[in-house]
């Protein structure tokens, strides 16, 4: 019986730490989906929040210049996509691609540069975020181990989704970017500057994308994200785009990704268990999309 | 007579505005006086839009200067426009569906207690403002599903709770009921006496009568005349607008030939509680035509669509000249001697990126004339193509030019000429003439009597009364996707139909 408790907590305590990477991005996946933007660069966004925090770490040492690094500069990526994409009208899906390609090639290329390595980049010199003490949940060993070792990124995605979520609904700007997204010509006409908007949503987008190497992660290797980015705009489609549904979405996708790492040591091939995360968001595409199809 | 003022409230003084090297403006002058209803008449292409964009902020002009209340001002977007009191009520509806009747009127200028948008507060103005100008609003209902006349109604009230002291309203009639028109007119009276400058954009002479105090006209960019209504008539404005006389031409009395369209029970449930198309039973015999009259989204669409085989019905039984057509594909369809002009010329009638000469033979590029072995007669087309947009009066640069480029009012004749020209029983006719101006509204009409003498059946579908009233032999209302009422020529008068229409008269057979 405790066991079954304890493996059952370990499973939480996974799906957490594997779902937050995802939640932020697909918060900021959400809010482009709401201003009618497909923001399929994502991935390439995550990869260079990620570089530019193990950089920063690395020639700094200090957490908050890293997460500062990752976040501007992820934020500039985004941003230079919005442009391309709202001002000049460029195709969504070829800003987005580009985007990706450019990021996968240049963080390979300056990883290369900057610390000599190939492939991926491991240091013990990089220090990483700290953990939050849970000792005081010492009498309950079960929900100790739910909450060990997660740092307060991780618990600070939950509150940002509550915060976008009044932020959306409740307050005047949210109510513009809804409308953005649902009639841009009318919300011009009305004297709003959509263009601005959604150029701001994708800019703002890029900022929860940079925090995947900054948790449990003090690494960077060459396409760290594995498809992360995707995830995570299937996770935001899954929620549809309402943050509290988000974090449901992501959540899913965190304990597919946390099964993949536990069934490892199965019997079960791990060629297999690897690819539960991707065929999860198949399927999980697929009967969204056919539910919503038949309403 | 209302309180109206000789102070002069908006002069535009020399506006120049062009396109290319269309002169769409051309020195055009317009003035406004405090509690005055102006209307700028003009057909399609006159620049009568054109000039009210620029005084909306949409479109800078090339010269001209725009004094209000003595000041000289620029407008340069929206926002400053609305700042200035000026709004507009748009012939395309801005609003947000899923939103609610109040967020859609405090839209860009919404009260916030501290952080927040203040819902509250904003339903409570929402109800004032909808008791003050008495236009009865649910504050809290959301816009989707929303009956036309309503929707305007909330772009009046969007434009009051900005302040506006000047409205604009951008052909607001058609899409109306005659109730509704009527209801609307009452509208702009009511908010002049209330001391609001109003200018309506239209070509619907009539209206201009009952309702402005003066009229300007405009033609190919130019200001033509600017004269107080009661010092002219009809038929004198229709001169000035068209540049020439407009001939009405009679309708020769033919009697019906035998059936060539015949439906019966027609069903059509969709995903609603309510059916889509109910019981739907008709027909259309050879040299006839006949109309269907309708609110739009009562099933008359769907019931072209359905003729057409573009949706699959449920049930019924569906047959163009004996032969069945009941849920056969689009192409089989047309076939067996069915043309359409579609009710959308962008969506459904053409594309936007294709060429005139592409546009001309959509849909028929497989006929013997046009293809041989599965390769287009680029000749033939070509020099098809060139006949009938001479034929049709087609403004267009070249047969090579995208259809996109065309205005509005020219691609439709171009549809129109398409589905015309392809000798066909029968003619399915979707809003053939949605806002298009009146020489090429005559001149549609001139085709269809033509189509008709020649023995096709016309089934015309139109939110126009007076054009289903005009054509039609025969009239059948549709409401609530069920028909309510058959009427032939003559044997009905405009309020019974609207009355119809909105089903306060419902049919008794039913």
């Amino acid at each position: 019986m405790m066991s079954d408790a304890n493996y059952l907590s370990v499973v939480f305590n996974s799906t957490i730490r594997m779902m937050t990477p995802i939640l932020y991005v697909a918060l900021g996946s959400a809010l482009c989906n709401r201003v009618f933007i497909f923001n399929i660069g994502l991935e390439g966004t995550m990869l260079t929040g990620a570089f530019a925090a193990i950089v920063a770490n690395y020639y700094t040492g200090s957490i908050l210049v890293s997460l500062l690094a990752a976040m501007i500069s992820a934020m500039l990526v985004s941003w230079v996509a919005g442009i391309f994409m709202v001002k000049f009208k460029g195709a969504m899906l070829v800003v987005g691609v580009s985007i990706n390609m450019l990021m996968a090639g240049l963080t390979t290329f300056l990883m290369q540069t900057i610390f000599g390595v190939k492939g991926a980049y491991v240091s013990t010199d990089l220090v990483s975020l700290p953990k939050v003490d849970v000792s005081f949940l010492g009498r309950w060993p079960v929900l100790q181990t739910m909450f060990s070792s997660l740092t307060y990124l991780d618990l600070f995605a939950f509150v940002l989704a509550i915060l976008l979520y009044f932020f959306l609904f409740k307050t005047v700007t949210g109510f513009h970017m809804r409308s953005v997204g649902i009639n841009k010509t009318a919300a011009t006409s009305l004297g709003i500057n959509a263009d601005r908007l959604q150029i701001g949503t994708i800019a703002f987008s890029g900022i929860g994308a940079c925090l995947l190497t900054m948790g449990g992660v003090t690494m960077f290797a060459q396409n760290i994200t594995a498809g992360r980015g995707f995830i995570a705009m299937a996770a935001a489609t899954l929620g549809a785009a309402h943050p509290l549904g988000v974090v449901v979405g992501s959540g899913f996708f965190g304990f597919a990704q946390s099964m993949a790492n536990m069934l490892q040591n199965s019997a079960i091939s791990s060629q297999l268990t690897m690819a539960l995360p991707y065929l999860a968001t198949i399927l999980a595409l697929a009967i969204y999309n056919f539910t919503q199809h038949r309403r | 007579m209302r309180n109206q003022s000789d102070d002069v409230l908006l002069r535009m003084d020399g506006i120049v505005k062009c396109y290319g090297d269309l002169v769409a403006n051309d020195n055009v002058d317009l003035h406004l006086n405090a509690g005055e209803i102006l209307a700028v008449i003009g057909e399609n292409g006159a620049g009568k839009t054109t000039l009210m964009k620029i005084l909306y902020g949409l479109e800078q002009p090339e010269s001209g200067t725009i004094w209000l209340k003595g000041e000289k001002i620029r407008v340069r977007d929206t926002a400053h426009a609305i700042a200035n009191g000026i709004g507009m009520v748009q012939q395309h509806f801005m609003l947000f569906d899923p939103f609610t009747v109040t967020e859609n009127i405090v839209y860009g200028k919404e009260p916030r207690r501290g952080l927040f948008f203040d819902i509250d507060g904003a339903n409570r103005m929402v109800s004032d403002l909808s008791e003050r100008y008495e236009l009865p609003v649910n504050p809290v209902a959301r816009i989707k599903g929303m009956p036309v006349g309503l929707r305007q109604r909330v772009e009046i009230l969007k434009v009051l709770y900005q302040n506006a002291e000047i409205i604009i309203f951008d052909e607001p009639t058609a899409v109306l009921t005659p109730q509704e028109v009527n209801e609307l007119l009452k509208t702009m009276r009511q908010l002049a006496s209330n001391g609001k400058s109003i200018i309506i954009v239209t070509h619907k002479l009539n209206e201009v009568m009952g309702v402005a105090d003066r009229v300007m006209v405009m033609r190919n960019g130019k200001l033509i005349a600017d004269l107080p209504v009661r010092d002219t008539s009809i038929e004198e404005l229709s001169f000035m607008m068209v540049g020439r006389r407009l001939i009405e031409s009679a309708i020769p009395e033919i009697p019906p030939g035998k059936k060539v369209l015949e439906i019966e029970n027609l069903c059509l449930n969709g995903t609603g509680s309510v059916p889509i198309l109910d019981r739907v039973s008709l027909h259309v015999a050879a040299n006839e035509i006949v109309g269907i009259a309708g609110v739009s989204g009562n099933g008359q669409f769907e019931l072209v669509q359905t003729i057409l085989g573009l949706i699959e019905a449920d049930s019924g039984k569906i047959q163009v000249g004996g032969q069945d057509i009941f849920n056969h594909p689009v192409r089989s369809v047309r076939d067996s001697g069915v043309a359409m002009i579609p009710e959308d010329r962008f969506i459904w009638g053409s594309a936007a990126q294709a060429m005139v000469v592409e546009t001309a033979i959509m849909g028929h590029y497989r006929k013997q004339e046009f293809s041989k072995k599965n390769f287009l007669q680029i000749k033939k087309i070509r020099s098809f193509a060139s006949k009938i947009v001479k034929e049709f009066n087609v403004k267009a640069d070249s047969i090579l030019q995208k259809t996109g480029s065309l205005s509005g009012g020219n691609a439709q004749k171009l549809i129109v000429a398409r589905e015309m020209t392809q000798q066909t029983p029968l003619l399915v006719a979707c809003e053939p003439t949605r806002g298009i101006d009146i020489g090429a509204i005559n001149f549609i009409h001139d085709r269809l009597i033509e189509k008709r003498s020649e023995g096709a059946a016309v089934l015309l579908v139109s939110s126009e009364l007076s054009e289903i009233l005009k054509l039609s032999d025969r009239i059948y209302v549709i409401y609530n996707g069920r028909i309510n009422g058959e009427f032939l020529r003559g044997k009905v008068n405009e309020e019974e139909l609207g009355l119809r229409m909105v089903g306060s008269i419902k049919n008794e057979l039913q």
